[in-house]
């Protein structure tokens, strides 16, 4: 199995509750400059300690994720994260301009020596606020922007694109992806559509904000649309997303989970604006299965031990000492057979983050790449 | 628009080479001279819009629909001085052409073979040089979406398909003609080139080819459309040929507002 460290750049500062669009009105340059210089001090950890890969992510317009655009921050870390592969889960597609996604990997490619993962997400719904995009068209614009971007990739002659959502009259990018044909595409893909779409094109698929068994149904459509397809996902095609924090022992790690912080922890962005969430559901952003999708990222908190119990037995936390938590990635790999597991600091604590990271690096991950 | 395509256009024939030859004709303005695919005449949408701003002519090639059997054009240069005879009979002194799938030969053999009338070519599926040398042609492979109205039409007799198959075979030629890609390479006319990115008979990873071989040639990827790009997607289709025959090269660059409000 793999493992990729996963900092969304959390802003470690106080802010209001649950709002979205978070307004600036406690945004301290203190706090957001101490809470990017801890992430890239984590990556480079990660990196020196054996880690597969790092994650970075887009999120918008709140404290959850200080990168907006997550290519400026992976093209930083290309200079610091010397060994591990950069992914980048992802940008939100259909609302940026596809050419430019296509030829922003290119550039990481190069940049890296072709250690650049290439996530394309559709994002949370809130997203769709953010440059003025119509949620009920995202699906659309997702599909023709992910075909794009791969003939961006890998057409020998300059072409032009005559689609539904986007028109070019003609491209020929520089730099091309070092990778050949193009970077590992990874989509996510809770619903049923995101399942079948990546299948039928041969795309890695990503699970975040669920639980196992949600995931484990979810992979099992995949991997039969795969079939219907003509092909058969490795492990590695699936990449599984959960938090993790490790410490000495089992009681160690619960009490490091319930120890105050001042980053709020559990926010959930898709609920954080009730209008907002419902004018996206009801435009047609999540596909077939609505309300799962709607209710699958509930269920966040991690105060109480009861709480942090569900979480684990949910499958979406890793918590314990260095066997506990092997055990426990034991258990999802037999369950989902998902090849990578993308780790999200369960909690920001300081020391006790940085010993969480090296006992994760240290005791973990080599039996856990072994599996 | 409910009108069934092309019902608009007049249904006529001229004497030209000793054939009847038979064309569809609406608009006015400029000609685009259009000649068809391997299964013979069959007017679109694109034709459709593109009559709104131009005199559209669709001939019938000799050998095709209800015409006699063609046992005297040997070759598609012998069809091609066929075409260029009906094009002068009708009067017309400068025109553009538009071929699909076997037309996208034809038009550039007719192209080849009288230059000086020709502003403009464009291709569509064009099977002029093909990397697929055996497709599967059918509903299924010719239409995106084959439930829809263009891919359920009725389907010509089976001596007209038989007789049509047999012509487009033998005028066709090899997938790669050296002889005829070192003449298109003298071909110095503006030249368009559209692919569907869902077509598998003359499959888009073929597109390269003819920017390769022709001087002056820009390539259009129509997304989500099959080999009948004309049927699958008519205004994404129609636009861009539409701008590419009023400025050719110049069509790389923007025209219209993204003004949201003045």
């Amino acid at each position: 199995m793999k493992a990729t460290l996963f900092n969304s750049v959390h802003y470690h500062g106080a802010t209001p509750k649950d709002v979205w669009p978070v307004p600036v009105d406690y945004y301290s340059d203190e706090a957001a400059a101490e809470s990017l210089a801890t992430a890239i001090e984590q990556f480079r950890m990660a990196d020196e300690l054996g880690f597969d890969w790092i994650t970075v992510a887009e999120h918008h317009f709140g404290p959850y994720s200080l990168t907006p655009n997550p290519t400026i921050l992976a093209g930083a870390l290309s200079q610091v994260v010397r060994r591990a592969r950069i992914a980048l889960l992802g940008p939100t597609t259909p609302i940026l301009n596809p050419v430019r996604v296509a030829e922003e990997f290119a550039m990481l490619d190069l940049m890296t020596g072709g250690r650049i993962v290439a996530g394309m997400l559709r994002g949370t719904p809130n997203e769709y606020v953010t440059y003025n995009v119509n949620p009920s068209e995202s699906r659309g614009r997702f599909e023709e922007a992910l075909q794009l971007i791969r003939r961006v990739w890998t057409e020998p002659q300059p072409f032009g694109w005559q689609g539904r959502y986007y028109q070019f009259r003609s491209i020929s990018i520089w730099p091309r992806p070092l990778q050949k044909p193009h970077p590992p595409i990874y989509m996510s893909g809770s619903s049923p559509e995101s399942g079948s779409f990546a299948a039928r094109n041969r795309i890695g698929l990503g699970f975040a904000a669920t639980h196992l068994e949600r995931a484990t149904r979810a992979a099992e459509h995949y991997r039969r649309e795969a079939e219907r397809a003509g092909w058969t996902p490795e492990p590695d095609n699936i990449i599984y997303r959960l938090g993790f924090h490790v410490a000495e022992t089992d009681d160690r790690a619960m009490e490091d989970l319930k120890a105050p912080t001042a980053i709020r922890r559990g926010t959930n962005i898709s609920r954080a604006n009730e209008a907002v969430e419902e004018a996206v559901a009801n435009a047609g952003y999540y596909g077939a299965d609505l309300e799962e999708q709607r209710n699958r990222s509930r269920d966040r908190e991690q105060r109480t031990d009861e709480q942090i119990r569900g979480r684990i037995g949910r499958g979406q936390l890793l918590t314990g000492s260095p066997n506990t938590v092997l055990e426990q990635i034991k258990t999802i790999r037999e369950t989902l057979g998902a090849g990578v597991l993308d780790l999200t600091i369960a909690i920001q604590h300081g020391d006790a983050t940085r010993r969480s990271i090296e006992l994760f690096g240290t005791k973990v991950l080599p039996r856990m790449q072994a599996l | 628009m409910t009108e069934a395509p092309g019902a608009a256009f007049s249904d006529t024939d001229i004497e030209a080479d000793g054939f009847r030859v038979r064309y569809r004709e609406a608009g006015r303005g400029k000609a685009l001279i259009c000649l068809h695919g391997g299964g013979g005449l069959r007017l679109s949408r694109t034709h459709d819009i593109l009559a709104q701003d131009r005199r559209v002519i669709a001939f019938e090639a000799p050998g095709f629909g209800a015409s006699p059997v063609n046992d005297r054009s040997g070759t598609m240069d012998d069809l091609a001085v066929t075409m260029n005879a009906a094009v002068a009979a009708l009067g017309i002194e400068r025109y553009d052409l538009m071929g699909t799938s076997f037309g996208g030969k034809l038009v550039l053999s007719m192209a080849l073979d009288r230059r000086e009338p020709v502003d403009s070519v464009v291709l569509i599926s064009p099977a002029a040089i093909r990397i697929n040398p055996a497709p599967d042609i059918g509903p299924h492979t010719l239409y995106r979406r084959p439930d829809s109205p263009d891919a359920r039409r009725e389907p010509v007799s089976p001596e007209v398909h038989d007789k049509q198959r047999a012509l487009s075979a033998r005028l066709l030629g090899p997938p790669r003609d050296g002889e005829f890609e070192s003449r298109l390479a003298t071909l110095d006319i503006p030249v368009l080139v559209l692919f569907g990115t869902e077509d598998t008979i003359t499959p888009p990873q073929g597109a390269r080819l003819y920017r390769e071989v022709l001087p002056d040639c820009h390539l259009i990827l129509v997304y989500d459309a099959a080999h009948a790009i004309d049927s699958d997607r008519p205004e994404a289709l129609s636009e861009v040929v539409a701008d590419f025959l009023a400025r050719h090269g110049k069509f790389l660059v923007r025209q219209d507002s993204d003004l949201v409000y003045p």
